[in-house]
């Protein structure tokens, strides 16, 4: 006899979401958390005594319209700061940086600076990203059609498409298909000359991949780093109390939809009978049972470590091996004694994103770390000062300083991710942040490491991968995470996948949940 | 002028595809002309006795991609087309080497003796590859819908072509996808584990292309060199008798036994542009041919950008043509020796001097070579695909003497501070010294050496840049956008003017592909 | 006449470990290639002798070739379970199952023996390599799986006098061992297991050693063989009688599902007569889930014996003059077959069995033609000409000789 309609393991904003939309529709749901709060990479957590920081996103890109308006989570308390400039991009002379702001006319302005003709050509520039994501926003909603024989539901599913390619015409899908496998150097050729700006673009193309700019595919990941920005470059914004103040609401509102959440259970199996999930078992050996079983972490754990290699057929078990993750993303926590102060930025300026990456050859050079299995010595730094938006993150006068660190591979060739490993990426960051930034040894009084080696260990993410699987275009869309398993469900009866590991990927969207939660509701 | 020198069609260049083109349109009964800009024809394709008594393929080498119809309907074989297997390919390594043959059984057993698995793998791969190279194939042999515009017949070609696709296996088209978007490292490391089998097969990912082996995308050109069909047996390479000219010059024979007239040293300066339609060709001597078409042969950035005015174009599509990736990525280098070289890890005369040998030892190799180039160097260290022709075809060199033919990567066209006579030598140097890695006696045994660099390529065969396939072979430049959307068909925007070299569709190789479908388009028979 | 004829050549194929043996008393060097290995295809210039040692004699085979892999540890039992179709929770120790094992679908891979050394160790058979599979399948066991192809020497020793030779050899009598068990002994001091398993569906052992001691196993049955007629046995004559026995071969009768380009390529064990292998009463194996369909919806094709009959055939070569034209040797071409002018089936390879004095063959036959006593039309070639000859389906094996099973009282 079941306890539960749904179990949904782990407690990541997928996870979440999915579970609110499930238990909003009136099923009984039970969340598994296996870390002592939920949030999973959108958790807010002190680092050190009195510094508290944003575990893995410091800001939300864009979050799913439909999720905002079901789950109501902005009358819900879900209060997101967007900031009037979004990005700065710092350059090597010591005060001529891009600002990105929202409004592209004060980013051309700055543009100016660099390049008149880059300049000129960045309203365009805007309203073609704009379009071309255009396309993705409305695929996104879907689960991706089963191929080669797609049948007409699926096509009929696709319909919402028409909408855009009406708008635009074939032209519209012919950039898309033209700029998705594209690398970013193709991309940019077609536009600017300035070599920041060029750069400064390149860095969303391989936000979170383990390749550099020079790889095809980059155009793609471009793309879905600004869905739903409105043709905003770099469109960020920053939660109020901290990114955990999301999976809060959410945790909200699965309480007041009679939903049970508990941390600190760890789940060791996915019981499969049968081919039939049948509900779990937790590390003190509790048998949970359930009708449906939602998981919302990466195929790895989930197929490999949940379900066992036992009951995967051997031609699924291959494609579950195949699933290329190669998390290279570090992140570094610093607490600092003050305000940094960075040369030709106000300190109202403070609270946006920095990225340090002078040339495309620089950020390619750092990804050559990667194949060969060693830390960028000089590695591409992007950074926020999270206590600039929240100030009980520190306290009073001193900052917290986050940095992104790519590229630092989990597969390391010569060592492990050891306390030297990491004191040596901790360095070769510090080094690059010291050219910006000339005090920052001496403001530094904590700091903590987080190796993708550290995120595999606290968040189970399978070799440290953010997006529960390279966002890279061969893992993409109904081959997300298996050409057998892209429609949120498995091979199994009653289980289902809900995390970044799906379609459409990773971020703090919610995507993946609330499209699971649909497929799941549908029966 | 004088009426003789009025032709139902001038084709642009006496490349294969150029020659393929003119030989269907005379064999329709059509009076055509060729211009060739050289002394000799062939393009890229060609034969020259470099050095006193030394033949060599100059530039392209090996013939896999021929289509078998193009051998039949121009009687190729008639008029001198005699393609030798290569029979193995051998990839040297310090003190040992990886061997794979023609015999199934001895290729199992030389992959076991360094993985058993691989050997098990590899034994299902290449079966696989074909499957895969054939569900492709019907691709290949459309010619590229307009993506923008389809007319009816386009429709009913995507059509014909989806339900092809319809009937592949979940299987083939899972695989098909990752082909598509993946590195060849990358799809081979899902097979195989053993490393200079796994760089060696990626190596073919790479040839042409500037990417690593790493790089997403590779595995589409590995995927191209897979659909090499010499009798009918896929994936075999052959070399042609007297030289890959030989090929070009078949065909040639065969275009002038359809009637067509071929001219060497005949540089076209520009096409004539009447009102939007081409009416002729002017020469650089200032004769000039007037004709209802013309054919262009070249790559598209010489199509559009040189032989006609910027003006006679609409204005996206110069620009579409501007943003066409071309960048040349790979060398030559053509040495006459003294012997044969003697490889460390496999003394003395063997099989291995009859097949292809590739400098491949491990992606690393491959990735710091292709890393030299991408910060605008040539590869200190750099990938070699080598053939011995003298071996198969003892008139290539001097009884006891030998050719040898290196294509190498990478050396970028744009290279930092440019190529200059010190650059070449020392480019060459590096070939040679890579060599000697494996075969040490290269040094003592080379009589003359011919290095060309990408800017000698591109001066010598008007390649763009150097780039042997007239463009890249991603998946953005393929099938209806290769070169340009809605003019992906062998036509262009201006009347009566046509493309049909490698920079259309489907691309690169000596496949006679682009210029038969090209001329097959004009004659309405596609 | 005979002549000293020394054959000399760099081959790139492999040598088994009683190459010295069998190349000096390869008369015809006739030779085949199995498994990248020389063999022997006949010893003298003529089959005859070779086969009839199998049913009258003892027939002595080198199986080296055969692929061998040793599993090995705490999971080996749960691991074959899962891998193979047959129920190997209860192999016991000494025991050997004959099995063939499918991919998920429930196709075909290949099929072999698994012998149960100890309880935690097994070696298993295969026709081709499958270290790939076998790996593949053992993610997470607790178990090492190593390649025993060249590390383990094999002999069969085949024939009604097989017993009384092992016997003459071997330390332990070998009265009580019982068809498809195996036991440890020696041979003089070299520990050998002895099998009783073969592929001539005739009384039969294999013995499995050290590759170092391959030559003096081969001495020693040789001479105390002689006065029980042992004769080195090639692979013709072992055809013939694998044939007669209703035993099927690996890319002859059926193609590997993991090799086969098309579905339509590969069997299921149902449609190769191995449906009593299939034990659908296991909790779980691979194949298990599409078997169960398979076996709910029949399968398409079944695999049969048939048998030529005499008195068509003989018409058809009297018409031409000739007396009837028969196989000297076993064959392997796809051969057609007929129901009215529909084609219900293929024969994959059939031979003219000289102990039976019936022209046999193994086929590939549509469900619904394949019950036995069907008549159907096989296509013959006659002096250059197609015939169509009638073809009986009957039951296999088409030689059983109660030997084969049993025991000395």
């Amino acid at each position: 006899m079941a306890q539960y309609d749904i179990i949904v393991i782990g407690s990541g904003i997928n996870s979440l979401v999915a579970a609110s939309i499930i238990a909003k529709a009136g099923k009984k749901v039970l969340v598994l958390e296996a870390r002592e709060k939920i949030g999973g990479l959108a958790s807010t957590n002190e680092f050190a005594p009195g510094f508290q920081c944003n575990a893995i996103y410091d800001t939300l890109k864009w979050i799913d319209p439909r999720i905002i308006k079901e789950l109501q989570i902005q009358s819900q308390g879900l209060e997101l700061i967007e900031m009037d400039i979004k990005r700065i991009a710092l350059g090597e002379k010591e005060n001529k940086h891009i600002i990105f702001h929202k409004d592209p006319l004060l980013t051309s302005d700055s543009i100016a600076d660099h390049s008149r003709e880059d300049s000129k050509k960045w309203i365009d520039f805007t309203t073609h990203i704009e379009k071309l994501t255009k396309f993705l926003e409305k695929l996104y909603q879907l689960a991706p059609p089963s191929l080669p024989d797609i049948g007409l539901l699926d096509a009929l599913s696709m319909r919402s498409l028409l909408g855009p390619l009406m708008g635009q015409g074939p032209q519209g899908l012919v950039n898309l298909a033209r700029t998705a496998p594209m690398m970013m150097p193709e991309l940019m050729d077609e536009w600017f000359e300035n070599e920041l700006l060029r750069s400064a673009l390149s860095t969303a193309g391989t936000h979170g991949l383990s390749y550099g700019p020079y790889a095809s595919g980059t155009g793609y990941n471009f793309l879905h780093q600004h869905l739903h920005s409105k043709g905003i470059i770099h469109n960020s914004s920053s939660v109020k109390g901290g990114t955990g103040a999301f999976p809060a609401i959410l945790n909200n509102i699965l309480s007041s939809n009679n939903a049970d959440v508990r941390t600190r259970v760890k789940v060791t199996s996915i019981n499969i009978k049968n081919n039939v999930c049948e509900g779990v078992t937790t590390l003190e050996g509790e048998e949970i049972l359930s009708n449906q079983v939602i998981s919302g972490l990466d195929p790895q754990s989930t197929f490999i470590n949940l379900v066992g290699n036992q009951n995967l057929d051997p031609s699924f078990h291959t494609q579950i091996k195949n699933i290329k993750y190669r998390g290279s993303t570090a992140r570094i926590h610093f607490a600092l004694k003050d305000m940094p102060k960075i040369e030709g930025v106000n300190e109202d300026q403070m609270n946006t994103v920095f990225s340090i990456s002078p040339s495309m050859e620089y950020l390619e050079k750092a990804s050559d770390a990667v194949k060969y299995g060693f830390i960028s010595e000089n590695p591409y730094v992007e950074f926020s000062i999270p206590s600039t938006v929240n100030p009980e993150f520190s306290p009073d006068g001193k900052h917290v300083l986050t940095a992104s660190v790519q590229y630092a591979p989990y597969h390391l060739s010569d060592s492990d991710w050891d306390q030297s490993s990491k004191e040596q990426l901790k360095q070769n960051t510090i080094q690059v942040l010291e050219k910006k930034i000339p005090d920052i040894t001496k403001l530094i009084e904590n700091s903590v490491v987080h190796s993708p080696k550290d995120l595999e260990d606290e968040f189970g993410l399978t070799e440290g991968n953010l997006n529960h699987g390279e966002m890279t275009l061969d893992q993409l869309l109904f081959m997300r995470p298996t050409a057998s398993s892209s429609q949120y469900s498995t091979p199994f009866k009653n289980l289902f996948l809900c995390g970044p590991g799906t379609h459409p990927g990773g971020g703090l969207h919610g995507m993946n949940g609330y499209n699971a939660a649909k497929k799941v509701l549908k029966g | 002028m004088p009426s003789i020198n009025k032709y139902d069609a001038i084709v642009i260049g006496g490349g294969h595809n150029g020659l393929t083109a003119a030989a269907y349109l005379s064999r329709a009964g059509k009076k055509v002309l060729v211009l060739e800009r050289r002394h000799v024809l062939g393009g890229a394709a060609v034969t020259e006795e470099v050095f006193p008594g030394f033949k060599f393929s100059v530039c392209s080498y090996v013939v896999s991609l021929m289509k078998p119809n193009v051998m039949r309907e121009l009687m190729l074989p008639k008029f001198g087309l005699e393609l030798l297997p290569l029979e193995s390919t051998f990839t040297p390594l310090d003190g040992d080497y990886l061997m794979r043959t023609a015999d199934g059984d001895q290729t199992y057993r030389e992959i076991a003796r360094h993985s058993k698995k691989d050997a098990e793998a590899y034994k299902r791969f290449g079966p696989l590859m074909g499957q895969i190279g054939m569900a492709v194939r019907p691709i290949l042999e459309t010619i590229a819908p307009n993506a923008l515009r389809p007319s009816l017949s386009d429709m009913l070609a995507a059509k014909r072509l989806l339900d092809h696709f319809k009937t592949l296996s979940n299987e083939q088209f899972e695989y098909l996808t990752k082909l598509m978007t993946m590195s060849s490292a990358d799809f081979l490391d899902e097979w195989f584990e053993f490393e200079p089998l796994k760089s060696t097969m990626s190596a073919s990912g790479i040839i042409g292309t500037f990417m690593g082996p790493r790089s997403p995308g590779s595995a589409y050109v590995m995927l191209h060199h897979y659909m090499g069909d010499i009798d009918g047996a896929f994936r075999a390479w052959g070399f042609q008798r007297g030289g890959t000219g030989e090929v070009s010059m078949a065909i040639a024979r065969s275009a002038e036994h359809f009637g067509a007239t071929i001219m060497t040293e005949a540089s076209v300066k520009n096409v004539i542009v009447k009102n939007g339609r081409a009416t002729g060709v002017a020469l650089e001597n200032g004769d000039e041919y007037i004709s209802d078409m013309v054919i262009s042969g070249l790559d598209p950035k010489l199509s559009f950008l040189k032989m006609v005015e910027e003006k006679e174009l609409p204005s996206d599509f110069v620009r579409s043509i501007k943003n066409f990736r071309i960048r040349g990525s790979s060398g030559k280098v053509n040495l006459a020796l003294d012997g044969l070289p003697d490889f460390t890890c496999l003394p003395g005369e063997g099989h291995h001097h009859r097949g292809a040998i590739s400098i491949s030892p491990d992606f690393d190799y491959l990735e710091n070579a292709y890393d030299d180039a991408k910060y605008g160097n040539f590869s200190k260290r750099p990938f070699m695909d080598i053939i011995l022709p003298s071996v198969l075809d003892p008139e290539m060199a001097p009884p006891g003497k030998h050719v040898m033919s290196c294509f190498v990567q990478y050396a970028p066209y744009n290279l930092k501070g440019g190529w200059d006579d010190n650059k070449r030598e020392a480019f060459g140097d590096a070939v040679v010294n890579a060599l000697a890695r494996y075969a040490p006696n290269i040094k003592d045994i080379i009589l003359h050496r011919q290095v060309l660099t990408p800017a000698d390529l591109e001066d010598t065969f008007g390649l763009t840049e150097g780039n042997i396939f007239h463009g890249e072979l991603t998946v953005q430049q393929l099938f209806s956008l290769r070169p340009a959307v809605k003019w992906a068909d062998y036509t262009t925007p201006i009347k009566n003017y046509f493309q049909c070299g490698s920079g259309t569709h489907p691309g690169g190789g000596i496949t006679g592909s682009p210029g038969e479908m090209a001329a097959k388009k004009i004659l309405g028979i596609h | 006449m005979s002549y000293k004829n020394q054959f000399h050549a760099e081959t790139q194929l492999k040598l088994s470990p009683f190459f010295d043996r069998t190349s000096v008393l390869n008369e015809s060097q006739e030779w085949r290639r199995w498994s990248g290995y020389l063999s022997a295809t006949n010893y003298e210039l003529n089959h005859e002798n070779e086969y009839f040692a199998i049913r009258t004699k003892a027939a002595l085979l080198d199986i080296t070739p055969l692929y061998k892999y040793l599993i090995e540890g705490p999971d080996s039992q749960k691991f074959l379970h899962r891998l193979v179709t047959r129920n190997i929770n209860i192999c016991k120790v000494g025991q050997v199952m004959y099995t063939p094992w499918c991919d998920e679908k429930g196709k075909v891979i290949d099929d072999g023996t698994v012998q149960r050394l100890s309880d935690h160790k097994f070696r298993i058979t295969s026709a081709e390599p499958n270290l790939e599979w076998l790996e593949h399948n053992s993610v997470g066991m607790d178990l090492a799986i190593s390649d025993d192809s060249s590390t383990t020497a094999a002999l069969a020793l085949q024939g009604p006098n097989s017993r009384d030779i092992l016997n003459a050899v071997a330390k332990e009598t070998l009265d009580d061992l019982k068809f498809f068990w195996m036991k440890n002994t020696r041979f003089g001091d070299i520990p050998v297991s002895i099998s009783r398993t073969g592929y001539t569906g005739d009384l039969g052992y294999e013995i499995w050693m050290d590759p170092s001691d391959a030559l003096l196993v081969w001495d020693m049955l040789i001479e105390k063989g002689k006065p029980y007629g042992i004769t080195p046995t090639g692979l013709q004559a072992l055809d013939i009688s694998r044939i007669e026995a209703g035993l099927i071969l690996l890319d002859v009768d059926y193609i590997s599902s993991r090799h086969a380009l098309i579905e339509s390529r590969k069997s299921s064990p149902f449609e190769l007569g191995l449906g009593w292998s299939v034990k659908m009463k296991k909790d779980n194996f691979i194949g298990k889930r599409a078997l169960e369909k398979e076996l709910k919806n029949g399968p398409e094709w079944e695999f049969v014996g048939i048998e030529i009959e005499w008195a068509q055939l003989e018409k058809h070569y009297r018409k031409a003059g000739l007396a009837p034209g028969l196989p000297s040797t076993a064959w392997r071409t796809s051969t057609p077959l007929y129901s009215g002018s529909e084609q219900v089936g293929y024969a994959t390879s059939g031979a003219w069995s000289p102990i039976l004095k019936r022209y046999i063959a193994l086929a590939h036959i549509k469900n619904g033609y394949s019950k036995e006593g069907t008549v159907l039309d096989f296509e013959l070639k006659v002096e250059h000409f197609r015939k169509l000859t009638p073809a009986k389906v009957v039951k296999t094996p088409f030689f059983d000789p109660e030997r084969k099973r049993s025991c000395p009282a």
